[in-house]
This record gives C-alpha cells, sequence and structure tokens, in this order.
C-alpha cells in the first residue's frame, strides 16, 4: 500500500514547496497559489484516506495495511523502519483529521486573507497536518515519537506567528516547552520499552506480541511515563497551561489544535497501547482520574471566562477530560468515539467564534458581542448545533459519546469520577448556552458594522453543522436499539462493562436532566440582558485567573530556575571555581615574590647565604661522618 | 596514493609557508588558502571514497623519525578519525568564504596552521608525533584570540593557553612514562601505539599514567570544574577560531579519549567511569542551566556546547553500541549545527553590532531567510526530529538506558534543558519588536546561502535517513567494543 506513504507524504512536500515559494520572495502577494497548493494537498491527502478507509470498512476487522518507505536506522538491535501501518483505528483517526484538517485549510483561506505571511502560515498548516499524519500513521513507537514532536514544532511556529507580539512568542514557547515536558516522559517510557524488548523487533504489532516478556513489575512505570507524554500533548493536569494560551495564534490554527489534530494525539497514544494499559488498570485508574479533574477544572474555568477563544480553550481541555476518563477506564472505543463527535462540534465551534471576530473586527470579550442571530445567521445555525452537540443534548453528536463514557465510569464503580463527570455535563451546558446566548441571542449595546464574510469560511460551517449534527448516531447504544457501529469499527480491546439496560436508561435520563437544566440557567441568567460582570469579588478573581496556576508556576518553578542560573553562572562560576584557579596563580606569584626579595643585590645579604650554606654542609657533614 | 594522508596534513602547512616567503596579498592569500582547502576537502573525500569501513586502520604509513628513541612518522585513518577529518576539512572552506572580505592576513596564516594541527592530531599513531600536533594546534587559536579577539583578548587566550598547557604537560608526562615502560619491559624504545597498548602496569600505576592523558583531554572537552577557560575564551574568540573550537577542538578531547583511553587503559577506565558519568552529568544539567540567562550570544552557546559536550562524554562512558554510535554521531551533527550556529552569530555581529541577546530581536520580521537558518540550527541543537541532533540524542538515551534505568532518565533531561536556553533565546534574538540594532538587519546575501547551506542540508539528512551514515560508522564501533570486552573480560 504505496497509497499510505502518500497521505503523509504530500502534505510535507506542499509545505516545502509553499516554504521555497514564499522565502523567493516573501513581499509579493500570491494568495491564490498559496491557498490552492494549500489547501489541495489536504485534500488529497484526504481522498486517499477515504479509499483507504473504505477498503477497511469492507475488509476484515483484523486486517492492518503496511508500507515501508525505507530503514530509518539500524544500530545494534536498534532497528527502526520509516513505516506506515494503517488499522481500523487509525482509519477513524485519518477520516477526521483529514476531512476536518481540509476543511479548515478551506477556512483559513478566507480567514487569512490580506496578511502578509499567507504563504508561510500554509506551509505551517500543511507541516502541522503532515506531522499528524506521520504520528497516526506510523507503525512504530518512534516514528511515532518525530510525528509527536514535530506537532509541539509546528504547534510552536503556529501559536507564534505573529511574532512580533513577545506576548504571541511566549505563548508559543509556553506550548513547546510545556510539550516536551511530556515528551520527556514518553521518551524515558519508550526507551525502558525498548530495553526490555530489546532485540524482539519494536513496532507496534511485535510490541504487543512480545509483552510477555517483560516483568510485570515494570509495566506500570512504562505506562507512567508514556501517560505523561499524553499529558503534555493533550492539555492534562497538571501540564494544561498551554492550551488557553495557544489562543495567541490565528483562530484556524486553534481549530486544528483543539479538533483534528495535536490534543487528540494523547487520547489516540493510550487507544494505540491499549494492550499496555489493559494490563495495568493502577495506572488506568490514575489516568481516569487526572481526566476527571481536567474536565472538571476546564470546566469551572470556562464558566467565567469572557473572551470567546478562552472559554472554548478550556471547554476544550475539559473534553479531554472526558476522553481521558473513558480511555483509563479500558473503554478505548468510546474515548476514540468522543475524540471523533468532539473533532467535529469543536472545529466548527471556533471556525464559528473567527467567524465572528473577523466581522466585528476582532472583538473577542462575548460581553461586547450580542445581537448577532440576524445578522450572522449562517454562523448562528452551525453554532447552535455545535452548542447542543457539546452540551450533550440528543440526537446531537455529544450527547451518544459523553452518555457512553459517564455510562462507563458508572459501571466501573467509579462513582467519584461519574460524580466529578456529570457535574462537568451541567457546567458545559452552562458555560456553552453562556457563550451562546450573550453572542447572539442578548439585546447588544451598541451597534455593530459587520465585515462580510468569504464564501469559503461558511461553506466549511454548514458541511461541519451537519457532521456534528449526526456523528453521534454512528454509536447508538444497545439500550437504545442501535448497534453501536463506531465500537465494532474500531474493534479495540475495551475492558467490558456490565450494566442493565434499565440502569442505562436511567443514567441517560439524568444527563439530559443535567444539560437541559444548565442550558436553562443559563438562559436565565444571560437570554435577555447582558451586563458584563465586574470582578471585584475575590472568588472570582481566582477563578478569572484560572486559580492563578500559571502564576504559581512562575513563582515556584520558573524564577527559582532563573535565579539558579544566575547564582550558578555568577557564584560557583565566577567566584568559587574561578577564585580556586586564580588562587593558584596568587600563590605563584606572591612565592616568586617572596624569593624574588632574597636575590636583592645586596652583598651583606649575600654573606650570610654563604654563611648559612656552609654552616648547613658542615653540619651536615659532622652528622655523616659521625655515624660513619 | 602512499602519501595522501601527509597531503592532506602537510597542504596548508605548506601553503601558508609559500604565501609568507612570496608575500602574497591578502586576495591571493585568500584564493590560494581557498584553492589549498577545496583540494584537501577533495582529497579527504577520495579517501573516504577508498576507505573500507570494516577495515581497522588503514593507509598507514610508518617512517623512522628519531630511531634512538623509536619515535616514528606513523599516520594511519580509520572511522572515528575519518569522520574528524571529513568535518574540518568540509568546516574550512566554509570559514575561507565566512573570513572573504577579512584583511588581517594573520587570519588566514593562523586558520592554515590550524588546520595542519587539528588533522596532524587526528591522524597520528605515533603519541610523540600526536603530541606535536596537538600542542601545534593550540597555538594559532591562542594567537586568533589575543591577537584578534575582543573584550579582555589577551587575558583570556592566555587563561585558555595555560589550562591547555597545564593538560599537555600532563599528557606528555604519562606518554614519556608509557615510552619508557616499554624500553624496560622490551628492552626497545617505541611510540607507537600498537606496541604501547601491549605495555601492561600494575592497576595502581595505570591510574596514575591514565590520568595524566586523561586530564589533559577533560580540559579541552571540558568536563565541568575544568571550564573556565571555556566562556571567557569562546567569548573573545573571532569566529572562525570559535567556530574551531566548538566544532572541532572540543571533539579532539572525546576523540582522545576513544583513542588512547580505550587502547592503553580499557581496564582503568573502567575505575574511572563512575567518576566521569558523574561529572558529565552534572556537567550536562550545570552548564545547561547556567546558559538559559547568560547575555551573550556566544557565551550562551559556550555554555550550550559544554553540555552537549558532556553528553557525548557520557556516551563514551556508558560504552554500548547505542551509546557509542550516538556519541560519534552528534560529533558529526553537532559540529555541523555549533559551525552554523557560530557563524550565524558572527553574521549577526558583522550585521548588529552587538551579540548581546537582549539589543537584539526582530530579525524574523526584517531577514526571514536568516531567521529560517538561525532556528534550524538551533533546533538541531535542542535535539527536534528532523535534524541529525536529534537522532544522536536518541541514541545515547538509548545507550543510557541500557547501562542504568536512572542515570538514563537524567540524561534524557537533556531534551527538556536544550530547549529551555534555545527557546527563550530565539525569542529575544529573532522575535518581537525590531530595535535600534537591527532596524537596518540585511537578509543573507548569496555567498552567505552558499556557506551555510551544505551544513543544513547535511543536518537534515543526517536526520531524516540515518541509515546512510550509520553502517559506515557501525562496524568500527562494534569492532572497537568487541576487542575491548574481550580485552576487560581477558583480563
Amino acid at each position: 500500500m504505496i497509497l499510505l506513504s502518500f497521505i503523509v507524504l504530500i502534505p510535507f512536500f506542499s509545505a516545502l514547496l509553499l516554504g521555497i515559494i514564499y522565502l523567493y520572495d516573501p513581499s509579493k502577494p500570491r494568495e491564490k497559489l498559496y491557498a490552492t497548493i494549500g489547501v489541495t494537498a489536504p485534500a488529497i491527502s484526504a481522498t486517499i484516506a477515504l479509499v483507504i478507509e473504505a477498503k477497511l470498512l469492507v475488509m476484515d476487522s483484523s486486517t492492518v495495511f503496511h508500507y515501508t518507505l525505507f530503514e530509518w536506522i539500524h544500530i545494534g538491535e536498534f532497528q527502526i523502519e520509516l513505516a506506515f501501518m494503517a488499522d481500523r483505528l487509525t482509519a477513524v483517526m485519518l477520516f477526521f483529521i483529514t476531512i476536518i484538517g481540509t476543511l479548515i485549510h478551506l477556512y483559513a483561506s478566507g480567514y487569512m486573507k490580506g496578511d502578509s505571511g499567507y504563504g508561510k502560515f500554509f506551509s505551517y498548516f500543511n507541516l502541522f497536518m503532515g506531522s499528524m499524519l506521520l504520528l497516526v500513521l506510523a507503525d512504530n513507537p518512534i516514528i511515532m515519537f518525530i510525528g509527536w514532536e514535530l506537532v509541539g514544532l509546528s504547534s510552536y511556529l503556529l501559536i507564534s506567528f505573529y511574532h512580533q507580539e513577545h506576548a504571541n512568542v511566549t505563548a508559543g514557547n509556553k506550548a513547546f516547552i510545556l510539550n516536551r515536558i511530556g515528551d520527556f516522559g514518553f521518551i524515558i517510557g519508550l526507551a525502558i520499552l525498548f530495553i526490555f524488548l530489546e532485540g524482539h523487533g519494536y513496532t507496534f504489532e511485535a510490541i504487543e506480541a512480545n509483552m510477555g516478556l517483560i516483568d510485570p513489575s515494570i509495566l506500570p512505570y512504562i505506562a507512567f511515563f508514556l501517560f505523561v507524554g499524553a499529558m503534555g500533548k493533550s492539555a492534562q493536569i497538571p501540564l494544561f497551561v498551554w492550551l488557553p494560551d495557544a489562543m495567541a495564534g490565528p483562530t484556524p490554527v486553534s481549530a486544528l489544535i483543539h479538533a483534528a489534530t495535536m490534543v487528540t494525539a494523547g487520547v489516540y497514544m493510550v487507544a494505540r497501547f491499549s494492550f499496555l494499559y489493559n494490563e495495568t488498570p493502577h495506572i488506568g485508574e490514575f489516568i481516569a482520574i487526572i481526566g476527571a479533574s481536567t474536565a472538571l477544572l476546564g470546566a469551572i474555568i470556562a464558566s467565567f471566562q469572557k473572551d470567546i477563544k478562552k472559554i472554548l480553550a478550556y471547554s476544550t481541555m475539559s473534553q479531554l477530560g472526558y476522553m481521558f476518563i473513558a480511555v483509563g477506564l479500558g473503554a478505548y472505543s468510546s474515548g476514540i468515539f468522543h475524540v471523533f463527535t468532539h473533532a467535529f462540534f469543536k472545529a466548527l465551534l471556533f471556525m464559528g467564534a473567527g467567524a465572528i471576530i473577523i466581522a466585528l473586527h476582532h472583538e473577542q470579550n462575548i460581553f461586547k458581542m450580542g445581537g448577532l442571530k440576524e445578522k450572522l445567521k449562517w454562523v448562528y445555525i452551525p453554532m447552535l448545533i455545535a452548542t447542543l452537540a457539546i452540551s450533550g443534548i440528543p440526537p446531537f453528536a455529544g450527547f451518544f459519546s459523553k452518555d457512553a463514557i459517564l455510562i462507563t465510569a458508572f459501571s466501573s464503580q467509579q462513582y467519584t469520577i461519574w460524580a466529578m463527570g456529570t457535574l462537568t455535563a451541567f457546567l458545559t451546558a452552562y458555560y456553552m448556552f453562556r457563550l451562546f446566548f450573550v453572542v447572539f441571542c442578548a439585546p447588544s449595546k451598541k451597534k455593530h458594522t459587520l465585515i462580510p464574510l468569504a464564501k469559503s469560511m461558511i461553506v466549511p460551517l454548514i458541511i461541519l453543522a451537519i457532521g456534528s449534527a449526526t456523528a453521534g448516531l454512528l454509536g447508538i447504544p444497545e439500550a437504545f436499539g442501535g448497534n453501536n457501529i463506531f465500537a465494532s469499527f474500531v474493534a479495540l480491546p475495551d475492558v467490558p462493562l456490565h450494566i442493565a439496560h434499565s440502569t442505562e436508561y436511567l443514567l441517560s435520563g439524568l444527563n439530559i436532566l443535567v444539560a437541559l437544566t444548565g442550558i436553562a440557567l443559563a438562559y436565565k441568567l444571560f437570554a435577555r440582558r447582558v451586563n458584563e460582570p465586574n470582578n471585584s469579588k475575590i472568588w472570582r478573581l481566582v477563578l478569572t485567573h484560572k486559580f492563578y496556576i500559571d502564576e504559581l508556576y512562575i513563582f515556584f518553578i520558573l524564577k527559582p530556575l532563573l535565579l539558579l542560573s544566575k547564582f550558578l553562572a555568577y557564584f560557583i562560576d565566577g567566584k568559587i571555581i574561578d577564585n580556586s584557579i586564580n588562587l593558584i596563580i596568587y600563590i605563584y606569584r606572591k612565592a616568586g615574590i617572596i624569593f624574588a626579595t632574597l636575590q636583592n643585590g645586596k652583598v651583606r645579604y649575600y654573606a650570610f647565604y654563604i654563611l648559612i650554606g656552609v654552616s648547613f654542609i658542615s653540619t651536615s657533614m659532622l652528622i655523616i661522618l659521625g655515624d660513619f | 596514493m602512499e602519501q595522501i594522508l601527509s597531503a592532506i596534513i602537510f597542504i596548508p602547512f605548506f601553503t601558508a609557508l609559500l604565501a609568507s616567503l612570496l608575500r602574497l596579498s591578502y586576495s591571493n592569500l585568500r584564493t590560494l588558502s581557498i584553492v589549498s582547502s577545496i583540494i584537501v576537502f577533495g582529497l579527504v573525500l577520495f579517501l573516504a571514497i577508498q576507505y573500507d569501513p570494516h577495515g581497522g586502520m588503514q593507509f598507514i604509513r610508518t617512517v623512522d623519525w628519531i630511531k634512538n628513541y623509536g619515535i616514528s612518522y606513523h599516520l594511519g585513518v580509520d572511522t572515528l578519525s575519518l569522520v574528524l577529518l571529513l568535518l574540518v576539512s568540509l568546516l574550512m572552506p566554509l570559514l575561507y568564504l565566512y573570513m572573504w572580505h577579512e584583511h588581517r592576513k594573520g587570519y588566514w596564516y593562523n586558520m592554515l596552521l590550524l588546520q595542519s594541527g587539528i588533522t596532524g592530531a587526528v591522524l597520528s599513531l605515533d603519541l610523540i608525533l600526536f603530541y606535536l600536533f596537538w600542542e601545534m594546534m593550540l597555538l594559532p587559536i591562542f594567537i586568533m584570540i589575543g591577537r584578534y579577539g575582543n573584550s579582555n583578548r589577551q587575558y583570556n587566550a592566555t587563561k585558555l593557553l595555560l589550562m591547555t598547557m597545564l593538560g599537555s604537560m600532563s599528557m606528555l608526562f604519562s606518554i614519556l612514562y608509557l615510552g619508557y615502560t616499554h624500553f624496560e619491559i622490551s628492552g626497545i624504545w617505541s611510540y607507537s601505539i600498537e606496541s604501547l597498548s601491549l605495555v601492561i602496569f600494575s592497576p595502581f600505576i595505570a591510574i596514575w599514567v591514565a590520568s595524566g592523558f586523561l586530564l589533559a583531554f577533560i580540559i579541552k572537552i571540558p568536563l565541568v570544574g575544568f571550564h573556565t577557560w571555556m566562556a571567557p575564551a569562546y567569548g573573545s574568540s573571532p569566529t572562525p577560531a570559535v567556530v574551531i573550537l566548538s566544532a572541532i577542538m572540543a571533539k579532539l578531547g572525546v576523540y582522545g579519549i576513544w583513542r588512547f583511553g580505550f587502547t592503553f587503559f580499557e581496564e582503568t577506565l573502567t575505575r574511572y567511569t563512575p567518576h566521569i558519568i558523574t561529572l558529565a552529568l552534572i556537567g550536562l544539567i550545570y552548564y545547561a542551566i547556567i546558559a538559559i540567562t547568560q547575555s551573550s550570544l556566544r557565551r550562551m552557546f559556550a555554555y550550550a556546547s559544554g553540555s552537549h559536550l558532556s553528553l557525548i562524554t557520557l556516551g563514551l562512558f556508558f560504552a554500548n553500541i547505542y551509546s557509542w554510535g550516538g556519541s560519534l554521531y552528534f560529533i558529526i551533527t553537532h559540529a555541523l549545527a555549533s559551525a552554523g550556529i557560530f557563524l550565524m552569530i558572527g553574521l549577526i555581529y558583522k550585521r548588529a553590532k552587538t551579540i548581546n541577546i537582549d539589543s537584539l530581536g526582530g530579525i524574523a520580521s526584517q531577514a526571514p531567510l536568516f531567521a529560517l537558518f538561525f532556528t534550524f540550527f538551533a533546533l538541531s541543537i535542542a535535539g527536534v526530529p528532523g535534524t541529525g541532533g536529534f537522532v544522536a540524542e536518541l541514541l545515547i538515551i538509548i545507550g543510557a538506558f541500557k547501562y542504568n534505568i536512572l542515570i538514563g532518565i537524567a540524561t534524557a533531561s537533556t531534551m527538556l534543558l536544550a530547549m529551555l536556553y534555545t527557546f527563550w533565546m530565539l525569542q529575544r534574538t529573532l522575535f518581537g519588536a525590531v530595535g535600534v540594532a537591527t532596524q537596518n538587519f540585511t537578509d543573507l546575501s548569496k555567498k552567505e546561502i552558499i556557506m551555510l547551506l551544505p551544513l543544513a542540508i547535511l543536518l537534515l539528512v543526517t536526520g531524516i535517513a540515518p541509515s546512510l551514515f550509520i553502517p559506515f560508522i557501525e562496524p568500527w564501533i562494534s569492532i572497537t567494543l568487541e576487542s575491548i570486552n574481550q580485552n576487560i573480560g581477558g583480563l
């Protein structure tokens, strides 16, 4: 299947091509050319991916396609091929990455109009796509890690795209550095895994086959360190702080990072190593707890934000928490299903938000918007669908996937996690509709003169709205008369659940009720009047500043590190080590001065030396002779 | 063919001699230097093609020199020396391109002599000969810093000279002792590596003799505690000298341990291993943390270089195939990347008249191509995938885990630490608003692109397809490792 390699290589090549054209003459406006190349590349990848997905759909569930491009490295037992693999899990990831990715590219071609860095933007954008595709198609962890890191690098480039502002570059740095903290854990996990499997091959399939060779007591460590990588990439506690700041990039970047690529990588990785995580239930539980805490924290913070993109960013963090609850508890297909549905509605939300921001001359504060229902009808309807979907109202996409996760938590008897998840569901409905009502329904205080939106920005919204409305139908559980096509398609080694249908109905009903309550609360508070909340109260201040976590990190980690650096440079290096070397020189010089005074050219001193010399020699001769 | 190694060593030397006798003008001197460097590069390439990676020491040439004391003119090349040879002969033409408008003739003479010194040291198989070349390469650097450097240059040059001389003297003592012991045991004098490697000492004496060598090499690398010359010397050096210092000379310390340490003292080195690993691990972290807040670009990359050389040293002492492969690979990619970065720092100085990080900023807006190259080299130093640096670090990290898991974790921290200084530096140097110093910052000229492109392409290729290079270095590594393990096991 040489086609597999095309999926990955085409975006890379077009990134290279765009980069060369752009650098040849950066100032020349060539938007049409850039947009054509930049959008065509992912579109081709998407088409090829569709072919492969169709084949996998009709073939047996254990079918895996392989293609080896070349041997990447071979030294000792460390033999890594640049090889691609597509099984059904890959196919699901490929499906939404390429299709939603292409739509975001299309949207960006309208969004970035008039930007002087148009060509550069599309070059980075394609690089990002290529890296993500490399990550999901890799047939061994090392190539996956390369894609993993390149995703981090391209996110850095895109987040700090407007690099004239230091704040944006800081955000980019933050994203890359926190990702690298995760990668540090990831590489530790991979290295330990390799050492224990040395000589037995290092592809995913070989690892799965040889799992038995690893000392069972070492498995939890491997599982934990690998998950640290996921914490960084998928913005989980405590490495989540980069995600909200990643808003510094242009909005299509946020859509791409938050929906189709990057943050989903962590969930994918855990699902890819499902055979490992099934062996280490305690680490799975740990993952689920981290996920639930992240979900709740994100939802709480999102409820108090005013910036439309920040609200969406925290909601991403919160939804990712759900996904980790699922994969942590062994419900891999539910986790991936939520990744899948989330990709649709989150991409839609970000692109809708971007459209609003552009239309309102780069206004991002929702309390300065209002009454846009009539004026932006083609943004309003898709946004409504997406908001319903994320809030978990049936039959929209989010309901089924979220429901499945909460049911998993309940039936695994993780009631705390379940309660946290349900609370999060309530908050999600509340803050999403708060956003929705404030932006679209509440009367606006000032007249807006809107900038008309390009068609290339509206069309993707409509396509995604259809997806957000229907994607959930792929995963209707048995209890509702469906047969969960999705779960049976991805065929992941889920931990089996035992739950009565009646309990399932009850839980689903509860979830709907919770979501409706959230919506009602938002309606009561925000649909009629808009008062920008003032943040004088201390608890509000704490919440709007996301519990001052950034400040804590700066105060407890960054500042001490910088101080340590200065201390080492000026004190240890400059004073202690340097001076101990200088001390030798000092002693040498002093000794020189002392000996120099002896040789002062005065005869009486010399006579004195002679006297000492003669008496010394004669004394010693006396002693020797006396002995003799 | 017989004389090819001698030609590679002495072409630059005789070019300098000829030019000084003829009193050439600077432009003729430039032409002559460039031609000589290209001829040498061609010869080295030819040598590399003829070289058989499985063949051990090759192109050996032995001529008696001071017969009474067994000192001979003894040359040969194996993979380790060929790698360094390729690097230095590749860098020289690029450096001459950098020096294109350099009117001070001393620059050119010193660089020619430096090349001869380095290639001689790398190719020598006789310890006395090695010592001569080892000292020969120090003097041009001393003069380059002391005469053409900046800020406190004479003090810093003297510091470098004294500290390296301290190491050289201890090494000379050990060399003489080795030769004498050989004479005592077998009745004939010899200073060639093969015959000396047969000499066996009592463990107590071996530790002292080995320490003489180690001191020289550790100062050259430098490991932490022996590094006070490093930042001042890097800071004061003119660009061509700093490129050679970081890209080649620092690696010669590693070369020395590899060549002499692991042939004469395999057994003794195992006693030193825990201590050197500790020292190198401390250095790896210590240098990286200091690099974060350095205000001068050169000093920052001096510490970065120290950190990565500690990593290479670590790889050497883990002594397994992954770590050795990684170390040798890192010698290549770090040389390319640090040459690139120091050349570009030189270009920044030419344009902005400062290399103080806080005075820079906004370069990316003024000169996108410049920013691209600079970022690329910096990323390679930080070990981002797609650059050769990543492959090397990955291999060393795997080797470290094979040695010991906890030490592996400590070694892997290099990935993290390198990020911190690299990205904060990039932000302040390239991004942000255009400052006073950078307002007339021009983008790369054609000549500068030609100078940097080979380095960038090589780094990219070493990153994307390491399988093109690994087969070249792997046989030597596995053969050497095997023989060491045999020797240690046999004793």
